[in-house]
């Protein structure tokens, strides 16, 4: 089947710019802030790795990419707190049946964040070192941004259970 | 001596915000080195994910395959959209596979045609 015969009617279309440069956020223009697209994009070199890490926030969910010295799209993880009793559900998306690389990233970012997560990560199976690593660096990131809700005071590192 | 030069960031992406039928909707292209990612938001998150690759071989026509990965399974017009998107993908001469993201609030045809043709707009393919 082939179609070539589109509309191509718009009510309105903004055009902003693209960004690949390192360590920058671009916002789409919106309504409101909390209706902005954020992207952050940045680079760590950590001794003989170099992580990329791309951030997409939308109002509701959190899209990141982790990227261990290629830009390999990797595995795809979808994260969300699940109810009633609140516990992180993680599901394999694309990829990441035969090894969960990335499936814990998801998870915690959850426990985080408290928002829904999808997370895409090409780290290499069998490679605790570099996920902790990269977790690390990704989690330092999500906080400087904002979008990691404070800890209460005198509560432990949050688990997976209430 | 080396100068050292600040490296690109690995994975382009572009983005857009635009009105159909009433709706803010917010369209994320990115390329990576063997996927584009496309993400079409008017809910504030991803919502269905599909999955959209070419098939067969140089020799042969190509064929395209569209999967709902993640959401709803029972709106075709998404996978019309994967599939309008992959094969113009693969009409642009690239090989890659297409993960497309669609969260919207209506799943007319008139939606899927008007962000196709804002996707295929803003292409980075």
């Amino acid at each position: 089947m082939t179609s070539k015969e589109l509309d191509t009617r718009f009510s309105e279309l903004l055009l902003t710019e693209g960004s690949d440069s390192v360590g920058k956020t671009n916002k789409l223009e919106g309504q409101g802030s909390n209706d902005d697209v954020q992207i952050t994009c940045f680079t760590e070199d950590l001794h003989d790795v170099t992580f990329h890490f791309q951030i997409i926030k939308l109002t509701k969910q959190i899209y990141v990419w982790i990227g261990c010295n290629t830009a390999k799209f990797g595995h795809l993880y979808a994260a969300a707190i699940t109810r009633p009793n609140k516990t992180v559900a993680v599901t394999p998306v694309l990829g990441g049946t035969s090894d969960n690389t990335g499936s814990g990233i998801a998870r915690r970012l959850v426990l985080k964040t408290g928002l829904n997560i999808i997370v895409a990560c090409n780290i290499p199976k069998d490679s605790p070192t570099l996920e902790v690593t990269a977790e690390r660096k990704l989690f330092e990131k999500l906080k400087s941004l904002g979008y990691i809700k404070p800890r209460p005071e005198g509560l432990p590192v949050s688990s997976a259970h209430n | 001596m080396y100068s050292s030069q600040p490296t690109r960031f690995p994975v382009t992406h572009k983005s857009v915000s635009l009105d159909i039928k009433g709706n803010k909707t917010d369209i994320v292209i990115c390329k990576y080195d063997d996927k584009f990612l496309v993400i079409v938001t008017q809910i504030g998150c991803m919502g269905t994910i599909l999955h959209a690759r070419k098939e067969g071989s140089v020799s042969t026509e190509p064929t395209f395959s569209v999967s709902v990965i993640f959401g709803k399974r029972d709106e075709p017009w998404l996978l019309a959209c994967g599939r309008q998107l992959i094969e113009h993908i693969s009409c642009s001469g690239s090989s890659r596979p297409l993960v497309l993201s669609l969260g919207l609030k209506d799943h007319s045809p008139e939606t899927l045609k008007e962000l196709t043709v804002a996707v295929i707009e803003n292409c980075l393919w």
